[in-house]
């Protein structure tokens, strides 16, 4: 098996963020990184919409 | 017929890669700095005269990734006008930001053209490293308005 990508291997995976559409914080944390640096990306289970969050 | 023998392009000295932009190879930040001596992040809350002005331009200067302004992210370190020179210190969220040479560039003009300003330059400052935490209420608020999670 390949050797993970080190960009998704970093700290916070379990970092709870909170949803900016419904408020919910039963979120999962899709990917460290997003379209920048500083943003990573999220799913929100309750609203069952992807998100991204500042820093 | 020899593969080395073969005419290649050429490269034409003198081109340009648009004959109608002036290129600017001073992009880029003045000097790099490790620590900060003053309190972070700097917010212009009290200044006057020139300085408000400058702060006011600062404040102008959005983050080419969203609609929020520079300051409000928490990014200016602090800003020092003496004789016409202003100073900014200014730190960014990541050390590799590849909006690092626009950002520092556009700090750069829009503080040399407030008047009272002759010159001005740009400090990147490492330490103490940005966090989330130095996003202003109001950073905050535009961000959420923008649709990220803060």
């Amino acid at each position: 098996m390949r050797d993970l990508d080190p960009s998704v291997d970093t700290a916070g995976a379990d970092e709870t963020a909170e949803c900016p559409y419904c408020g919910s914080t039963d979120t999962e944390r899709e990917h460290p990184k997003g379209p920048s640096l500083c943003r990573s990306m999220h799913f929100c289970n309750d609203c069952e919409q992807p998100f991204e969050k500042f820093a | 017929m020899r593969t080395e023998d073969y005419e290649r392009p050429e490269r034409d000295h003198d081109a340009m890669a648009c004959g109608y932009t002036t290129y600017d190879d001073a992009a880029g930040p003045d000097a790099e700095k490790a620590a900060t001596d003053g309190e972070v992040p700097a917010t212009g809350a009290g200044a006057t005269g020139v300085e408000r002005d400058v702060w006011q331009a600062l404040y102008r200067v959005e983050d080419p990734e969203m609609p929020v302004s520079i300051v409000d992210l928490g990014l200016v370190y602090g800003v020092t006008v003496e004789d016409g020179t202003a100073a900014v210190e200014m730190t960014l969220t990541y050390t590799g930001c590849p909006a690092r040479d626009m950002l520092v560039e556009e700090v750069r003009r829009s503080v040399a053209a407030v008047d009272g300003v002759d010159s001005a330059t740009v400090t990147l400052v490492w330490s103490p490293g940005w966090t989330v935490d130095m996003v202003t209420e109001q950073g905050r608020r535009s961000l959420r308005e923008f649709g990220l999670s803060v």
